[in-house]
């Protein structure tokens, strides 16, 4: 489980990059960007079959933002839209078969998901996207609802899940890719090409699952940063 | 004055108890979860398509908590 770690010194202070990383993570924005592309070339208003699959998709994240966010919720697509598409193909490039190979040789050509760097980078920008959404729809109103004891209370516990949000949505797609790809290095050990299988499958499942965490939790929080107060 | 053979074993300790009381939790929360689906499903037949995609969510946001165990639990195994 180690990185291809390349090191260079700015001014006297030591900068890693994870190289692998980043290359897994242009892979699957490379994949995200080729059928996006593919997908809207020959628009028609009857759909053939490729433009079909992808208004269905479409279709789901605005469903889900009608449902989850109150007014003004379809401007929220593309942030919403590319974070889910990325983890889900992030996620399951590490389903790849070539992934037993490279983990036995200690190798690390997995998801880029299972980089702390990655998710967390991902974490920040939800965090700064729903603090400017709800600043631009409540104004400074969104740090402080009212002039009472309760509501400083309120206001400091907010200031308090600013810093623990992004932490566990960095945190929960981080471990469970991480923990899956130990999981499988273990059955690995057990019986080799055999009984990583079962949970390899199990894992396809997690990715789907964590990309519909990632985007419900961040749906949630714009929801709840530019709703009204009840 | 304690030695770093002493300290290595204690963090070892340290993240087995972390794990274990961390599955614990996650354990419980799934539990509930799966008890939640099936009263649901057991009272409307016709809504389980439907409590089965909430239900995968809960388990998998309950499931997270284990997995906060397991990262301190690997962050110990490194001490």
């Amino acid at each position: 489980m180690e990185h291809w770690v390349y090191t260079f010194h700015i001014a006297g202070h030591a900068l890693t990059v994870n190289l692998d990383t980043i290359l897994t993570m242009w892979f699957a924005m490379a994949v995200v960007i080729i059928f996006a592309i593919i997908a809207t070339r020959h628009l028609s208003l009857v759909p053939g079959k490729l433009q079909a699959v992808s208004e269905g998709i479409m279709k789901f994240f605005y469903g889900t933002l009608d449902t989850m966010v109150e007014n003004d919720n379809r401007r929220h697509v593309p942030l919403v839209a590319s974070l889910f598409l990325f983890i889900v193909t992030a996620n399951l490039m590490g389903q790849l078969p070539l992934r037993i190979i490279h983990l036995k040789n200690g190798g690390e050509l997995a998801s880029p998901t299972n980089d702390i760097n990655l998710t967390a980078a991902m974490a920040v920008i939800v965090l700064i996207y729903y603090v400017f959404m709800g600043i631009r729809t409540k104004g400074p109103k969104f740090f402080l609802h009212e002039l009472t004891f309760t509501g400083i209370v309120m206001a400091l516990v907010e200031l308090l899940e600013m810093f623990t949000r992004p932490l566990s949505l960095a945190i929960r797609l981080f471990a469970n890719i991480f923990a899956g790809e130990i999981l499988v290095s273990i059955a690995l050990g057990g019986l080799a090409y055999f009984l990583p299988l079962p949970i390899m499958l199990f894992e396809i499942l997690v990715a789907f699952i964590q990309a519909t965490v990632f985007m419900m939790l961040t749906i949630a929080y714009i929801g709840s940063a530019t709703g009204e107060e009840h | 004055m304690v030695d770093t053979a002493t300290i290595s074993q204690m963090a070892h300790l340290g993240a087995g108890i972390a794990i274990g009381f961390g599955a614990v939790g996650a354990g419980l929360g799934i539990g509930f979860a799966t008890k939640g689906l099936m009263d649901a499903v057991s009272r409307q037949p016709e809504v389980a398509g439907k409590a089965f995609g909430f239900f995968l969510l809960g388990a998998a946001l309950s499931e997270a908590c284990a997995l906060y165990a397991f990262v301190i639990a690997f962050l110990l195994l490194g001490k």
